[in-house]
């Protein structure tokens, strides 16, 4: 279907947990800009000119999105290239990007006519071909760590100058928002094959920006595309980030006046910012604080045990002991902000020990239960483990943690060590691809690899069938209310993004994806 | 035949090169292998699967045996070419010799500084043992030796950076590029880094030159009618000389690997913070690297500082 026909986003609807969530954000953030109300407060019309400075918390994998695999890199990669499709800021509905539209043929067939036009870096046409090979390279090239992404694509063709066919292998309402991340990145075909590797370091696209180096470790400049077809865009003539790996450096790197902006700062920060004559930035985003559970084996493949870990938590608590308050409970996989939340499943594990103990008694458990769990040595996350802990001993479940790297944790978890691992989900652009990522059968995120339910394997499907958004907010609802049925995970709360600013950094718009964008800013000096 | 026992130190120090190399780059590669943790499911990114991490340990050849991986490396490095970055595919050379001349001038302006305040400091003690001032400077030598680095840096940046905003609170600027900057941008991670070297300057020379004071050649020179200052200066100084050298090559060795903390809290590129990066992610090349370098150049500096007492005093040459 035609994306324009999307509807329009519900804003007016006032669930009681929708203003709960804006009155909390609303509370903590005196600058508080966040999806409309940014453009409203920025002063005066944007200037074109200067060079934003920015501390970025991580070096990049690499610059080529096909070859990376960092979660931070999306923010160097936004500013080099355009997606084919794109989201709303605030709701993470697709849009047009360099695909001007897009429509489903047929269940099995994906047709996108591209934005005329559009030339790379190198000067090289941005056309169907173009797609077709960055696609190609994606599915099958040897380095593409993104295969998994387009696994159900079969054949890319090109059926026109600037249209795309995508033969698919099975209906996949995904897609779009599957092309909005890495996947629909475009490289220059040209600057691929001349580069071969060193693409990774001297990336060419199509974005607002293009790139004039990357010191390892160091810092990695860009400056303005003369060229960019969006017209007027972009405002600022480039953007230097330092790669200042501790956040606290970055931070004060920004109020020391080296640096413009710093993003993915911890709630405990909070406090330096107010104090600071800094602006700060933050909304809601996917990142989701929660305990994975290997329900593949015992106990944790009995659903009263799942269910009544969830029961004992109080996450009201959890989220001011550990977050400073700066985060929504979390009951589902996605924040309310979400095109897709379904607010039935809000308060679907009541906090109630008492309701704990006797599920625990049920499973046979009558003198409560001992686990062990998966964990982190980082500060922040050995504090969340405290609490987490002091809320289940409450309901008799007694935790044993083992902690180490974040790398060797996940990875010990996912080799069957451990009864659950207190970790996050960083989100993604597509919901079906989250809960496939986690509870289909054999998916790597899904530990045990035990199919939960044949019901929700089918449900799983079925959200990727239908390309109707209506069709398809009631599907995923659907997967979430069994996953919350079958208490398959712990979800304890969403993180909202929390950025610093100096005063003159103006239109910053934070997105629900958590992954800053700076295509809207400006200076003001 | 002072110049023939040099040379000789010289080859045979050049002779010990090698097995130290390979000893030290064979055992950080094994503890490596201890190290949890798998580059692979790094390199694999958000979108991981079995089959992806296992293709990539076979694209990076991490499936190999270790001793054949490690082979590989040393014969690469014999031949000048010490391999990229699993991660950025950046030449490991070109990222050291990018990122040392940084960490070079902190620890050389760090060296300055512990010297500079702590040989007066030391002096000043010495002269008057047992007096308020011996007793001011040891104290102020013992707080300097318990005061952790990292802390003593965050105290300064709040200071000096962000509250009088004299100096810069991160990064830092070549010294080709704009050498005022460069020293301004060195300057309060060199202080952070001093503070334990100035007590350690301060310590070591007062013991021994207590002891050189008191000793009786210096008895006698009082008795001559020498005066004091050409005691302190002609006798006194030169004989703790050697004591001097050796402090300050442990010193450099331990000022290099402070580093790594200082790097970090001042957002330092330097090769402190690319030791710590690629230790976390197991970036198996670019640790192997600077191990590499690091050796060469406490080897070096270990040489140099043994040339430099022979010249100091010259008896040492011809035992």
């Amino acid at each position: 279907m035609n994306p324009m026909s999307f509807p329009p986003a519900d804003d007016s609807a006032e669930q009681p947990v929708r203003v709960t969530r804006r009155e909390m954000i609303g509370l903590i953030t005196g600058a508080f800009t966040a999806g409309p109300s940014a453009v409203a407060l920025a002063q005066g019309a944007p200037r074109r000119g200067g060079v934003l400075k920015v501390a970025a918390p991580a070096n990049p994998s690499s610059l080529d999105p096909a070859t990376g695999g960092a979660g931070t890199d999306h923010v160097f990669l936004y500013t080099i290239f355009d997606t084919l499709i794109e989201w709303e800021y605030e709701t993470l509905r697709a849009k047009p990007g360099l695909a001007e539209s897009w429509s489903f043929t047929d269940p099995r067939t994906m047709v996108l006519t591209l934005r005329k036009g559009v030339v790379f870096h190198d000067g090289t046409p941005f056309d169907a071909a173009a797609v077709k090979f960055n696609l190609d390279r994606a599915r099958t090239g040897q380095r593409s760590n993104i295969k998994a992404d387009l696994a159900t694509v079969d054949a890319v063709e090109v059926t026109g100058s600037h249209v795309v066919t995508l033969r698919l292998n099975q209906p996949d309402a995904a897609l779009p928002l599957i092309l909005s991340d890495r996947a629909g990145m475009m490289s220059s075909p040209k600057a691929v094959q001349a580069l071969g590797n060193d693409h990774d370091r001297k990336p060419v696209g199509t974005g607002p920006w293009r790139l004039v180096n990357w010191a390892d470790g160091e810092k990695v400049s860009v400056t303005r595309n003369d060229k960019y077809w969006k017209a007027g865009m972009p405002y600022l003539d480039g953007i230097e980030m330092q790669i200042i790996i501790e956040v606290n450096t970055g931070l004060r790197s920004v109020v020391a006046g080296q640096n413009d902006y710093v993003y993915f700062l911890s709630p405990q920060q909070r406090a330096v910012v107010d104090r600071s004559k800094l602006q700060s930035n933050s909304g809601p985003t996917l990142y989701c604080i929660q305990l994975y559970m290997n329900y593949g084996r015992a106990p944790l493949n009995d659903a009263k045990v799942r269910r009544a870990i969830n029961q004992a938590i109080d996450r009201e608590a959890f989220v001011k002991a550990t977050m400073g308050g700066l985060a929504e409970v979390a009951w589902t996989q996605l924040p309310s902000a979400h095109w897709a939340y379904d607010k039935s499943l809000v308060n679907a594990w009541p906090h109630d020990i008492d309701a704990a103990r006797k599920l625990l008694a049920e499973a046979g458990h009558k003198d409560g239960i001992d686990l062990t769990f998966l964990g982190y040595t980082d500060q922040r996350s050995v504090q969340r483990q405290e609490v987490f802990m002091e809320q289940l001993r409450k309901a008799g479940i007694r935790v044993k943690w083992n902690n180490g790297s974040i790398a060797d944790m996940s990875a010990r978890f996912f080799r069957q060590e451990g009864d659950g691992l207190l970790s996050a989900w960083t989100g993604r652009p597509d919901p079906s691809l989250t809960f496939s990522l986690m509870y289909a059968k054999n998916a790597y995120f899904n530990a045990g690899k035990a199919e939960p339910s044949f019901e929700l394997s089918a449900a799983l499907l079925a959200s990727r069938a239908s390309t109707d958004q209506e069709v398809r907010k009631r599907e995923l609802g659907r997967v979430m209310k069994i996953i919350s049925d079958l208490s398959l995970v712990a979800p304890l709360c969403f993180q909202l993004e929390l950025d610093a600013a100096a005063r003159k950094v103006q239109g910053y718009k934070p997105n629900l994806l958590g992954k800053p964008k700076f295509e809207n800013v400006w200076l003001s000096e | 035949m002072l110049a023939r026992d040099r040379w000789k130190l010289i080859g045979w120090r050049l002779l010990q090169f090698v097995p130290v190399i390979v000893l030290a780059t064979f055992i950080v590669f094994g503890l490596m292998q201890l190290v949890p943790g798998d580059i692979a499911v790094t390199l694999a990114g958000e979108s991981a699967s079995e089959a992806r991490i296992a293709e990539l340990r076979r694209l990076y050849g991490l499936d190999r045996p270790l001793l054949v991986q490690y082979g590989q490396w040393l014969w690469g490095a014999m031949q000048g070419d010490l391999g990229k970055s699993m991660l950025s595919g950046e030449p490991v050379l070109r990222s050291i010799l990018t990122r040392f001349p940084t960490t070079l001038q902190i620890v050389l302006m760090a060296l300055s500084v512990s010297l500079l305040i702590g040989v007066p400091m030391g002096i000043l003690a010495a002269l008057r043992p047992n007096s308020r001032i011996d007793a001011f400077v040891t104290s102020l030598a013992s707080l300097g030796v318990a005061l952790p680095n990292f802390w003593l840096a965050m105290l300064l940046v709040s200071v000096f950076a962000l509250n009088l905003g004299w100096f810069p609170a991160t990064g830092a600027v070549a010294f080709a590029k704009d050498p005022v900057a460069s020293l301004k941008a060195a300057t309060l991670p060199a202080f952070a880094l001093a503070a334990g070297g100035v007590a350690e300057v301060a310590r070591q020379l007062r013991g021994s030159l207590v002891e050189v004071l008191s000793s009786q050649f210096v008895r006698t020179l009082h008795a001559k009618g020498l005066p004091p200052s050409a005691i302190l200066w002609r006798h006194g100084l030169k004989n703790v000389s050697v004591n001097l050298l050796t402090v300050i090559g442990l010193m450099f060795n331990r000022l290099l690997g402070a580093t790594v903390v200082i790097e970090a809290v001042f957002a330092i590129p330097g090769v402190g913070s690319m030791v710590v990066a690629s230790a976390i992610q197991k970036d198996f090349p670019v640790i192997q690297g600077v191990v590499l370098a690091m050796v060469l150049i406490v080897i070096t500096l270990n040489l140099v500082i043994d040339l430099l007492y022979t010249v100091v005093d010259p008896r040492v040459g011809r035992r």
